[in-house]
């Protein structure tokens, strides 16, 4: 059953098409990963499905909700989180605080926060593994702390649908191994996941799917060794050798 | 910095800031017994609380990231605003002076719809820009405000009776002395726990990543609007206290930088951010700039507050009781929120 289903969806800045005219679905469970070179629209797609972005044109369904016109903080509740590109911590609070956001303001306003929230939380961090850095400023973690961060902070409200921009950009072949490996435990706590790769560092390894785009477009869809070997997806990461021009 | 417990608490690696905030408090507490010879003395004492009242109030704003140089106009709509209301219709001041908040309040909605969307410097020099919209009003509506020439013989606030004391809050010093004081120290309350609620944590997470705190389902429009509107009842309120307190009004006088500008230098300087920092800036600047500053300079005393602003930022820019780090409170469960 799909759970994400995206209906011609367009989004045009001011003379530039961002995305154009892109179907595609991601059905519940899976691991999805969205692939492209730089400019692509993938962090575009990332934010028109989180209302970030109103799109031009299409339609955008969630568990067979239309949600093309829904705010950030109603795709939020309905069970859509997301990371950025560049993570982002609230730098002056602490981890846990972090966490405890993430939690919170996905459900009706409550004055003060409840010890719930914060166990949730505490067992967040232990989850991607900075449990005991809870305490300190997040400011004070290294760019890996702070992805995982970033990834708890999402989980914090039980999502349904979880995007990841660029988790793992940037990491040691080490660190990114880790990575793999939190992005499977994620996706055995029922979570559907959707994951903007550039370098395809983590997509090839757990992605059920691929979808690739260039220049707005998508250029392929399909299992992850089909899609690495279609043409038009290596033109748009390596260019055209001499000879085919 | 593992708290236990819940309530405010002051961070144990600074074992003078409660003892020194006890002493502070009853210094506040037994100065009209100290000072009962000197009405002088008390006078700046007690405008010194009551700009500590609108620092308070200018950082629930400062709080949401947005730095306001126009709260003189929620302070002027609040002190014309309850006059009018208790001169027109005789109100008592007790009831005209919250209504005064809320008239204030009602400025802030329209301001709000003008300048909320802007960030940064933009709303910044907005906000300077819409001190002059009641300040044009109040000055050319002659019938209502008698405009520029002011109002005065404004009703006080009457005489609070406990047994056989008697306070006359408007006419005796050492009454409104301890009217200011209880007032600040309601508002320091409030906003304690304003800072330490929900509400406190999404105004932070809205200040350092508007993108994150949006994407964690918080909607940054609606917090920022009740962060000014509650900051501009405060304001207000403020506006009406003092005008009831000295029994006079004029455009000038409470839409004047003054009161935009001093409230937010004591807000920086005493840490943007921080429940205490603000009006203890206020404590303490203010009755140095009085007591030091005014008899040897009296025509340009104020270049302290310059002084001190370029410093603070210079050196200390979390302000002085943010610079300590160790005084502010903190969020019992979760760690310290700065």
């Amino acid at each position: 059953m799909s759970l994400l289903k995206l209906e011609a969806l367009s989004k045009r800045f001011g003379d530039c098409w961002a995305l154009k005219e892109i179907d595609f679905s991601i059905n519940e469970g899976e691991i999805v990963g969205l692939v492209g070179p730089n400019g692509a629209g993938k962090t575009t797609l990332v934010n028109l499905i989180t209302g970030r972005h109103r799109p031009t044109s299409g339609r955008i369904l969630f568990a067979d909700q239309e949600i093309t016109a829904c705010k950030p903080h109603e795709i939020r509740r309905l069970g859509i989180s997301r990371t950025f590109q560049s993570s982002r911590p609230f730098a002056k609070m602490t981890t846990l605080e972090n966490v405890v956001l993430g939690r919170i303001f996905s459900k009706e306003f409550q004055l003060f926060t409840r010890q719930t929230d914060i166990d949730t939380a505490e067992q967040l961090l232990e989850l991607v593994g900075i449990a005991h850095k809870a305490r300190l400023p997040a400011s004070d973690l290294t760019l890996s702390e702070q992805r995982r961060l970033d990834l708890a902070r999402a989980l914090a409200n039980q999502p349904r649908l979880l995007l990841l921009d660029e988790v793992a950009a940037g990491f040691s072949p080490l660190a990114v191994k880790q990575a793999v490996e939190l992005v499977r435990r994620v996706r055995q706590r029922g979570v559907t996941l959707c994951i903007v790769d550039h370098f395809l560092t983590l997509s090839l390894r757990v992605s059920d799917r691929l979808l690739a785009l260039d220049h707005g477009e998508k250029v392929a869809e399909g299992r992850p060794q089909e899609v690495m070997r279609n043409r038009k997806v290596i033109r748009a990461y390596l260019g055209t050798r001499r000879e085919e021009n | 910095m593992r708290k236990t417990g819940s309530g405010l608490q002051i961070d144990e690696n600074f074992p003078l800031t409660k003892g020194a905030l006890l002493l502070g408090f009853v210094f506040l507490l037994l100065l009209p017994v100290v000072a009962r010879y000197s009405d002088y003395v008390l006078q700046v004492f007690t405008h010194a609380l009551l700009l500590a009242t609108l620092a308070l109030a200018w950082n629930i704003l400062g709080i949401s990231g947005s730095i306001s140089l126009g709260h003189a106009a929620f302070f002027g709509v609040g002190a014309y605003g309850s006059v009018l209301l208790s001169l027109e219709l005789g109100i008592s001041p007790w009831f005209t002076i919250p209504l005064g908040g809320l008239v204030a309040t009602g400025f802030a909605v329209i301001t709000a719809l003008f300048c909320l969307r802007l960030r940064g410097g933009y709303f910044a020099l907005a906000t300077l820009a819409f001190v002059e919209i009641p300040k044009v009003i109040t000055d050319n509506w002659d019938s209502l405000t008698r405009g520029s020439l002011g109002l005065l013989g404004l009703p006080g606030l009457p005489t609070l009776s406990l047994g056989s004391y008697h306070f006359d809050i408007s006419a005796s010093p050492v009454a409104s002395y301890y009217f200011v004081l209880s007032y600040a120290l309601l508002l320091i309350c409030l906003v304690a726990l304003i800072f330490r609620s929900n509400l406190g944590l999404a105004l932070h997470a809205v200040r350092q990543e508007e993108a994150a705190a949006e994407a964690v389902g918080i909607q940054v429009q609606r917090y920022r609007l009740l962060s000014l509107l509650l900051s501009a009842f405060f304001t207000g309120i403020g506006g009406a206290c003092y005008a009831h307190l000295i029994r006079y009004v004029e455009p000038s006088l409470v839409y004047g930088l003054h009161f935009s500008a001093i409230p937010m230098i004591f807000a920086i300087c005493g840490g943007r951010f921080t429940v205490l920092g603000p009006p203890l800036a206020a404590l303490v600047l203010y009755p140095i700039d009085q007591f030091i500053f005014h008899p040897l300079l009296p025509a340009g005393h104020e270049f302290l507050y310059g002084a001190i602003i370029i410093l603070a930022i210079l050196f200390m820019p979390s302000g002085f009781w943010g610079r300590l780090g160790k005084g502010h409170l903190v969020s019992a469960k979760t760690g310290s929120i700065e």
